[in-house]
């Protein structure tokens, strides 16, 4: 009955347990939702770093990570290659040529890393396939050699250009966009833009500020093309330390959610990159390596360093620490950020359940004189005080729960600042993570919230002297 | 056989200006079936004495025995379960949980002795039907009058089964028609089930009705009479 009376006791000011309990609700769901957001976006950098960047594992010659020279190719290759093939956690493994290089398009240059690879191999390892945005992944036999470059590599070369084609405005008159907007644009006329920041200029003269503000983004993206089929002239070291200019047609534009590695990432096949590095098919500077998890990988390095000393072997943890931190601390932090939530709201608590001590302090008195000991008086006010936070956070937990469910699936779109996530590697749509452990950590969190809150007005309760409280009015 | 033993009982209170000699030097016996009032002026000690015979407060001097236990010398949670065990109380303004039902007022007392829940509702089914409230068992107190307030006070003091009852001022809020109407059933519990009751008080019909009347003024006894039919 003790747990009864603590239930009813929640109700006996109903206005006063509301307030504490939606202020509770509200604090769950702001939790949930910095704990669902911060995870979603940890769930894919994580995944976004293995599956395009580093892979579970990563080997090289141990002077290569230092010194990214081009005779610093891995030791040993096809002993490697025949550990790699008969370890069975394995799922994959591409061997890359990795030079640095100059990368000139007809209007301008930029330096990269360039990345020779086997297709069929380093697709087992790599999702860069799956992030193509235009044109195709060494999909087709070319006789010029084909290079896959990224949207901003692209951009770097001016080869994302901007035009004002009779195609794209027939297509906003099927979008039914105003029909004086058309024309303004049509009067930019077919000129090529080869940087946004002029078309976007021509744009602006010719809209107005107003309609320029209203339709600007959407009309940039719709006018760019990227110059697909162009050549760019690759400079290098070839193994001999000569200097040796090779040319490729871009076929393919990638986009990651990683600008930064998108600039310094450039893929060729490496059978094409071998007539000008003179390197032969078991000269490889780094192996990528892919296990069935990333706990299997970790794990996995660590045996293999063992197994070929010669070379350097390093986890996706060694490789991304700041990906290894930021796995291991977000159950934790999403507790950090309930835990300064609830610990603010404690104080309502406390408050809430002090004047509901001091309305009955009659009744107290009353029950320790019948023969309620300090253990039951202690419990009664304890559990109504978990009862009352608890409401809160089951309610909290259910709302943000069907929140979250819907928000794993349709995204939240932080567009506006997609040009600073990309920046550090994260996406501008987060799709909210939150897993049944956090859930249950959550409300673990609100029940002790609830005892530690009952133990000052328990305390008062329990200091009561029984003559003296019967005698209160 | 005595339930109550009070042997030169002193009880000083002490201001930081003043000492306060609320009971001199009483001795006092009571047996088991008595319905007995005591009676005296505002501050003459009988609430203080009624504190007392209930455990709630310490004499600074002189010895209490219950059922041949001295209280005055249990201390913290023993003497809390001994209160849970031997006495009951019914209070001048009822004191009943109001989240309760009259139900699971009186219940709760013998869950606290941890009576099995079967014995428990069907002793407080019969206790609220001896004290007239057979019909009101799901009714919270703000549903029930002051005298029906009180009889579930009766009804959860007997629940525990205690040696005897006090009741401090039991009809001090009540209407002369809910007065009877209690002391009645008080007086009928007593009669038919030998269960001893103890009143402090200033009420007449209390006193007309009780077997034997303590006087107490200025923290003495001065009179303690028996009523004919009920000479020892």
């Amino acid at each position: 009955m003790i747990w009864s009376i603590g239930w009813k006791n929640v109700w006996r000011n109903k206005a006063r347990s509301l307030v504490v309990i939606v202020a509770v609700i509200l604090g769950i769901f702001g939790g949930v939702m910095a704990t669902g957001i911060m995870q979603g976006w940890i769930v894919q950098r994580l995944h976004d770093g293995i599956h395009n960047e580093t892979s579970h594992i990563q080997i090289h010659h141990p002077d290569f990570i230092n010194n990214e020279e081009i005779q610093y190719t891995i030791r040993e290759y096809d002993t490697v290659a025949c550990i790699l093939d008969t370890t069975p956690e394995i799922i994959a493994w591409s061997p890359r040529v990795q030079l640095f290089a100059m990368m000139q398009s007809d209007w301008a240059a930029t330096g990269t890393m360039l990345y020779g690879v086997d297709p069929v191999q380093e697709k087992l390892v790599s999702e860069i396939h799956l992030n193509i945005v235009e044109g195709q992944y060494f999909d087709d036999d070319y006789r010029m050699p084909s290079m896959v470059i990224s949207s901003k590599t692209a951009e770097n070369l001016k080869l994302l250009n901007y035009q004002v084609t009779e195609e794209k405005l027939d297509s906003l008159l099927t979008m039914e966009f105003p029909k004086d907007l058309i024309k303004k644009v049509e009067s930019i006329g077919k000129k090529r833009f080869r940087t946004e920041k002029d078309f976007r200029k021509a744009l602006k003269n010719a809209l107005g500020q107003k309609q320029f503000k209203e339709y600007g983004n959407t009309l940039v993206d719709l006018f760019s093309f990227y110059r697909i089929r162009s050549k760019v002239t690759v400079t290098l070291q070839n193994k001999d330390g000569r200097i040796v200019y090779a040319t490729f047609r871009v076929r393919g534009i990638y986009k990651t959610h990683n600008s930064l590695f998108d600039g310094m990432s450039v893929f060729v096949r490496k059978d094409d990159l071998k007539a000008y590095t003179n390197l032969a098919d078991n000269e490889v500077h780094e192996i990528a390596v892919l296990c069935t998890d990333k706990e299997t990988g970790t794990r996995v390095a660590k045996r293999l360093s063992g197994l070929i000393p010669g070379n350097s072997v390093l986890s996706w943890r060694e490789l991304t620490p700041e990906l290894a931190m930021y796995t291991d601390f977000s159950n934790i932090m999403g507790l950090i950020y309930v835990g300064i939530i609830l610990f603010a709201l404690a104080f309502g608590i406390i408050n809430t359940m002090l004047m509901s001590v001091l309305e009955r302090v009659k009744e107290l008195g009353m029950l320790m004189a019948v023969g309620m000991n300090k253990k039951r008086v202690f419990q009664m006010i304890m559990l109504e005080s978990v009862f009352l936070t608890l409401t809160g956070a089951l309610i909290g937990l259910v709302v943000s729960g069907i929140t979250i469910e819907i928000l794993s699936h349709t995204g939240i779109n932080f567009g506006v600042w997609a040009e600073g996530f990309e920046a550090i590697g994260y996406a501008a749509i987060v799709y909210p993570v939150v897993t049944t452990g956090n859930y249950i950590s959550m409300l673990l969190l609100v029940i002790i919230t609830g005892i530690i809150a009952s133990v000052w007005p328990a305390r008062k309760a329990l200091k009561l002297n029984p003559v003296e409280a019967l005698r209160t009015d | 056989m005595k339930v109550i033993e009070l042997k030169n009982v002193e009880k000083i209170y002490n201001d930081s200006e003043f000492k306060v000699h609320a009971i001199r030097g009483i001795d006092l016996d009571f047996e088991e079936g008595e319905f007995a009032a005591i009676v005296g002026p505002s501050g003459s000690g009988k609430t203080t004495l009624l504190n007392m015979l209930g455990g709630l407060d310490k004499p600074s001097a002189g010895d209490i025995m219950i059922g041949g236990t001295h209280i005055n010398e249990l201390k913290g949670s023993k003497l809390i379960d001994f209160r849970l065990h031997n006495i009951g109380f019914v209070f001048q303004s009822y004191n009943l949980i109001p989240v309760l039902t009259a139900k699971e007022n009186v219940e709760f007392i013998m869950q606290m002795q941890r009576r099995p829940a079967a014995k428990r509702l069907e002793r407080t089914r019969e206790l609220l039907e001896k004290v007239g409230l057979g019909d009101r068992l799901n009714s919270r107190p703000n549903k029930l009058s002051g005298g029906q307030q009180q009889r579930v006070a009766v009804a959860r003091a007997l629940a525990s089964k205690p040696r005897f009852i006090l009741a401090d001022e039991p009809t001090a809020n009540l209407d002369s028609v809910s007065t009877e109407n209690l002391l009645d059933i008080m007086e009928q519990l007593n009669r038919e089930e030998k269960i001893t009751f103890i009143f402090s008080t200033h009420d007449a019909r209390v006193v007309k009705k009780a077997k034997r009347v303590i006087t107490i003024e200025d923290g003495k006894v001065i009179r303690d009479e028996w009523k004919e039919e009920d000479v020892r």
